[in-house]
């Protein structure tokens, strides 16, 4: 791999130890991957530190006690706990206690302390074409497939790359790599971001893989919609980027899309698709305790609906409703009048964490020191298919997937409802 | 490193007991993260996110995976199509490590997605990928592996 002399000067240690072993991990990396060179990165999405992980904020912590610092824009990703309201989530105080750690440590590396895997709507938003690193398969989509700008699905070393500013130039960095390997024919209208999430997981599982191409939405989707798309194809495949032409930077059309002609066979996106994650998380007899809405965290466009569903209603006794956003949406929200709404109606408004994020993860690891204790859950009503399959693989208890506006509905009446009636 | 819960040499050989010994054999593979390791095979069907579908503290498979559900991956060779779902991935393989319940390497039949190999190489897992022939059918459970991932090879059997 091709280095430039100040790639060079850094893994010699010219720069100080923390860029030198930045520098390391990179080129450890780029060579895997069969990298030419590294190339200018503009933004950092990176790794929180989390307390639900042994020793995992210890990482974020020991980088800052060595004195590393971000040399682009960069924000943290979601965490374990609610720093603020956390006595709302029943999280016990030694996990939040750690948690905070964690904000310490981004402060003095200079990274923005978002905890969020939305941190567009909280104002990172990278452009057509910037080269940028991401360790939450949600932003690495978004920002691949409505946005224009390149990035893989990181790990760890997105920190590294935020300290170098440099990344190897592989993957989705490469003009080759960001063109169409599937089209998607889309059959069916869907009505909902939670249509478009449910939609979404089925052709992830269709395809595993690949660069899958839109073709036929009735109507330019939402910026919601993307995301709520984009997030389910990037947790049932292995998939980094979607195109739908006329909204993915540069292409204008299904020809465009593809670089060896459009494909004969098309994958069919119908009303039965949709259907189908519905019923994968449909399982159990309708009895949960929670509802969570907000999966990935929510947009101002989200809260401002929410608020509209909920203004003088009342969340059912023996229920609790959950919404999750970001600290900055929440904050915007709170001086739209928005979060007054919600909190009125008994709705808990949460940050920097969410359900299978939280202490009620069953397969993560906290250090036995912090007393976590997942409480028994008998069920989560949610509106996202992400969230749908890592609460039941990660918390381990029933998921049941509707509607945003049903989710609701089900926290009002206290009673399921289904997306579509049985 | 010796970790609780991670087969030793002598189940190891409990488990080939029976099984018909045979010349070692060698499968080129593209070495995507180097290092050597041994142990035996746990082949998994599905695309595998390790955030979701494992369990750190016991390596038990919980996720959606027919093929190895129930399973344990601590010191198996993971034999599997490739990568899927969360880019939490790394810090689920690191984790495994942190508590001993790691596979000892894996072995990916298409390019893992950076977040697995970014974990593979802070725990130390060799990782190979592409390997030359088709590892999902020929390959079985329990059958003894070394896989070298800087050499990019996997040697089948001679344990």
């Amino acid at each position: 791999m091709k280095l430039f002399p100040r790639d060079e000067e850094m893994l010699a240690g010219r720069h100080g130890e923390p860029l030198r072993k930045a520098m390391d991990a990179l080129v450890t990396l780029g060579r895997a991957y069969g990298a030419e060179d590294m190339v200018d990165i503009g933004y950092a999405h990176i790794h929180a530190g989390m307390a639900m992980y042994k020793d995992d904020v210890k990482l974020m912590e020991d980088l800052a006690d060595m004195g590393a610092r971000v040399a682009v824009p960069s924000s943290a990703n979601i965490a374990n706990a609610d720093l603020v309201n956390w006595r709302q989530t029943g999280a016990p105080e030694p996990l939040v206690r750690l948690q905070q750690r964690a904000a310490g440590a981004h402060r003095r590396m200079g990274s923005a302390c978002t905890f969020t895997c939305t941190p567009y709507w909280a104002g990172h938003w990278p452009t057509w074409n910037m080269h940028m690193v991401s360790i939450e398969s949600t932003v690495t989509i978004f920002c691949n497939s409505v946005l224009g700008a390149r990035s893989n699905r990181d790990g760890f070393f997105a920190v590294y790359a935020a300290m170098a500013g440099r990344y190897p130039r592989f993957g989705y960095h490469l003009d080759s790599s960001r063109r169409g390997t599937h089209l998607v024919r889309v059959e069916t209208t869907p009505q909902s971001v939670s249509d478009f999430s449910a939609l979404g997981f089925e052709i992830g599982r269709s395809l595993g893989g690949g660069v899958a191409v839109f073709d036929g939405f009735a109507r330019r989707p939402t910026l919601d919609q993307l995301d709520a798309l984009g997030a389910a194809l990037g947790t049932s495949g292995g998939i980094s980027m979607f195109i739908v032409p006329g909204v993915t930077p540069p292409y204008a059309t299904v020809g465009d899309a593809f670089s060896h002609g459009v494909p004969k066979e098309a994958i069919v996106a119908d009303a039965a698709a949709i259907r189908a994650a519905y019923e994968r998380f449909g399982e159990g007899e309708g009895v949960f305790d929670l509802v969570h809405i907000g999966c990935p965290h929510a947009s101002f466009e989200e809260m401002k609906t929410y608020a509209g569903w909920l203004d003088g209603k009342r969340v059912s006794d023996g229920v609790e409703l959950w919404i999750t956003t970001s600290r900055s949406v929440r904050n915007m929200a709170t001086e739209a009048g928005y979060v007054a709404v919600l909190e009125r109606a008994g709705a808990r408004v949460i940050s920097d964490t969410c359900p299978m994020s939280c202490h009620f993860a069953r397969t993560a690891s906290p250090d036995p020191a912090l007393g976590v204790q997942p409480p028994a859950l008998r069920g989560i009503v949610v509106d996202s298919a992400k969230q749908a399959k890592y609460v039941r693989d990660m918390v381990r208890c029933p998921a049941l997937l509707t509607s945003t506006e049903n989710a609701v509905e089900s926290a009002i009446s206290g009673r399921f409802v289904p997306r579509f009636p049985a | 490193m010796s970790a609780p819960g991670r087969p030793t040499r002598e189940s190891f050989e409990r488990q080939r007991e029976g099984s018909a010994v045979s010349a070692p054999r060698t499968i080129r593979a593209r070495g995507l993260v180097g290092g050597k390791a041994s142990g035996p095979a746990l082949v998994a069907r599905e695309p595998v996110s390790f955030l979701g579908d494992v369990d750190i503290r016991s390596g038990e498979i919980v996720g959606d995976l027919s093929s190895v559900k129930g399973k344990r991956m601590g010191g198996c060779v993971l034999v599997f199509p490739g990568s899927m779902g969360s880019a939490g991935a790394w810090r689920f393989l690191y984790q495994q490590f942190v508590h001993g319940t790691h596979p000892a390497a894996l072995i990916a039949v298409q390019l893992p997605d950076p977040s697995v190999a970014q974990g593979a190489m802070m725990a130390g897992i060799p990782v190979v990928c592409e390997p030359d022939e088709d590892v999902l059918s020929r390959i079985v459970d329990g059958e003894m592996l070394t896989v070298d991932g800087a050499a990019g090879t996997i040697t089948v059997g001679g344990h």
